[in-house]
């Protein structure tokens, strides 16, 4: 077909305006994809930090507790038996479980006060669910019945703390009383998540039941999985307390995300919002190149229609030239979207470029200093796609408006 | 059986509230083979007549028939098809377009055409440009062919497909006169060796003299038709 050839070698003309249209619409497609890069990598870490260092996969827990559980009330524990014990028992895919006792505390270096959370831990089952341990940069972990803490280095330089000094948590009892925990710092850490790092106090989970005086009793217990897990485990647990009739219940750790659950879907209509201007940008590009393209070439149109060529045939002609401009851009746009998708995986931006010392935490967004992107490359493909859709169909109705032109009219439009 | 006639052709414009009339009521009939030429002042509708002979535009009143057929009787779509198998066109501006070689300004009209192979149009499209002088400049653009080669490439294409009839509007007057007596000169060569009726409008008495008929336009009527046998 002539028409198409035609339109092809159309793209020769106008170079600079054909570029600057390409490159426009290649910039949104840059955009579009260093974005979701951006958002689907801070969804991602958030996840990740949630679920190794906050939640575990599952927590498990009475309804009552998980209710008021930002409370951090030492009503509702869950008693450590021995049906407890067997509820948690030859679970296919479970591969590690938690007991934790949560609970507000002041925290004291004998000149200041500060108020955070307590966190009672067994240090060799803690490690099974989450990779806080990983994180430490001074010192080491400690051992259960050792009077020691592990805190962020964050809160030991806002505290001005380090290695063996000894702190005080100022506590309130099971019976609401007063008491202390006298406790010498053993570890420091510096995890990718904020809260972690500035607001908690690991403390040995045995210490913290003797101070707290809750015996055998923790808030809740987090379970790590085998991946793809989850579902049936939370099911097998709740069955298994059902059976036992504890009151028991598994919570997913989506449960405990909620804002960054809520972040998430807030994402996807923000995405969906980027895509729609990217691609209001591509259409007014293009129109406005068909549009200028009819108006320069309407002794050359008046003359294909003296020829004889049919609209559809003149039509085509405008639609490959701009479906050819959709196709560069795209393929620009896809490049430079991997070049910047390549460098936020490889080495992420450094959020305090932005924030400063604050932190994503404060927008509820559990990620500390570096955001790394994620690949994915199917939204290449589903953006190329649509992007080139989109040109070849907003073409169209310029393309009709050209065709459409009265022969005489636009031969002799001089 | 006249290849084109004309009966009582009125053709106005509107130019806000006023009708301006373009044609007043022509009668004409043209034969096969017919090398005619049409002159007149600007404005006395020279051009409006070429328009309506080449399926462009219908008249106001009036009608005209192509080979018997009535073209007010026609879709758009039929039109379309009407000039692209039986009217080539050479206009003022050559009407070239830009980014194809003289080659391929002429292969574009035959491709509307023919759907031969590959080894037949190039035959065909290299003899046409043969025919009219252009042999050796079948790459150039017409951003690198004089004025005169460009119109020849433009006679090329309105002839390439073999039409009927040929219609040129003016299509010397952006020629200087040796290169538009030139043009002129294979315009008859073609229609005596074609046998392609052609029709021109012209201002340019230098080229009146090749005309077989003469058609005196003035103020949208026929003031003379003169016949001369074969011409210069």
């Amino acid at each position: 077909m002539f028409s198409i050839k035609l339109g092809f070698k159309n793209l020769t003309r106008r170079k600079r305006r054909n570029i600057i249209t390409a490159l426009v619409i290649a910039f949104a497609f840059f955009a579009y994809l260093f974005l979701y890069s951006v958002m689907n990598g801070m969804e991602e870490m958030s996840f990740e930090n949630i679920k190794n260092l906050e939640t575990g996969d599952i927590q498990i827990t009475y309804p009552e507790y998980w209710e008021k559980r930002e409370e951090l009330s030492l009503e509702n524990l869950i008693y450590l038996d021995q049906d407890v014990d067997e509820s948690l028992e030859n679970i296919d895919g479970l591969s590690g479980i938690s007991p934790e006792l949560r609970f507000s505390a002041n925290l004291n270096n004998g000149i200041d006060e500060l108020p955070v959370m307590g966190l009672g831990i067994d240090p060799e089952h803690y490690k099974e669910v989450f990779t806080t341990q990983k994180y430490l940069v001074a010192g080491s972990m400690f051992s259960l019945d050792e009077y020691k803490a592990v805190i962020g280095e964050k809160l030991a330089q806002l505290m001005d703390l380090k290695i063996d000094d000894y702190i005080t948590l100022l506590v309130r009892t099971k019976d609401d009383t007063f008491n202390t925990i006298d406790v010498e710092i053993a570890g420091l850490l510096h995890t990718p998540h904020p809260m972690v790092n500035t607001g908690t106090v690991f403390v040995p989970l045995d210490i913290a039941q003797q101070a707290l005086n809750v015996g055998n009793s923790v808030s809740l217990i987090a379970v790590k999985v085998k991946p793809g897990y989850e579902e049936n485990i939370t099911e097998t647990l709740n069955q298994n307390f059902r059976r036992k009739d504890l009151n028991l219940r598994a919570y997913s750790w989506r449960e405990s995300a909620e804002t960054v659950i809520a972040l998430a879907t807030a994402k996807k209509g923000g995405i969906s919002a980027i895509l729609s201007i990217v691609l209001l940008i591509g259409i007014v590009g293009i129109v406005n190149n068909v549009i200028l393209s009819a108006l320069e070439r309407t002794e050359e149109i008046g003359m294909m229609k003296a020829l004889g060529m049919r609209e559809m045939e003149i039509v085509l002609v405008f639609v490959v030239e701009a479906t050819g401009i959709g196709v560069i851009g795209g393929l620009a746009g896809c490049l430079l979207g991997a070049a910047g998708v390549g460098w936020l995986v490889k080495y992420g931006f450094d959020l305090t470029y932005f924030y400063g010392d604050m932190s994503m935490s404060q927008f509820g967004i559990p990620i500390l200093n570096k955001l790394y992107g994620v690949w994915n490359f199917s939204t290449f493909g589903f953006l190329f796609i649509l992007g080139v859709t989109v040109a070849l169909l907003s073409s169209i109705a310029p393309a009709l408006w050209a065709a459409r032109k009265d022969p005489v009219k636009a031969i002799y439009h001089r | 059986m006249s290849l084109i006639e004309l009966n009582k052709v009125k053709k106005s414009y509107q130019q806000g509230k006023i009708e301006v009339p373009a044609l007043r009521g022509i009668d004409l009939t043209v034969e096969q083979g017919e090398f005619t030429i049409i002159f007149g002042p600007s404005g006395c509708g020279k051009t409006t007549l070429l328009n309506m002979l080449g399926c462009l535009d219908t008249p106001t009143e009036g009608e005209i028939c192509l080979n018997g057929r009535k073209i007010s009787d026609l879709s758009k779509k039929d039109l379309a098809m009407t000039r692209r198998y039986n009217i080539g066109f050479i206009f003022q501006n050559y009407n070239l377009i830009p980014v194809l070689t003289a080659y391929e300004n002429v292969e574009f009209a035959l491709r509307l055409i023919e759907d031969s192979s590959e080894k037949q149009i190039k035959e065909k499209v290299l003899k046409m440009l043969e025919e009219v002088g252009l042999k050796g400049l079948e790459t150039r653009r017409p951003n690198e062919l004089s004025g005169g080669e460009q119109q020849r490439v433009a006679i090329a294409r309105a002839l390439i497909k073999e039409p009927k009839i040929v219609l040129a509007d003016e299509p010397t007057a952006n020629l200087d006169s040796k290169t538009g007596i030139e043009v002129i000169k294979i315009m008859v060569k073609m229609n005596q060796e074609l046998g392609t009726t052609s029709i021109f409008s012209t201002h340019d008495p230098q080229i009146m003299k090749y005309a077989k008929r003469l058609i005196n336009l003035k103020d949208g009527m026929i003031s003379t038709d003169e016949r001369r046998g074969r011409g210069v």
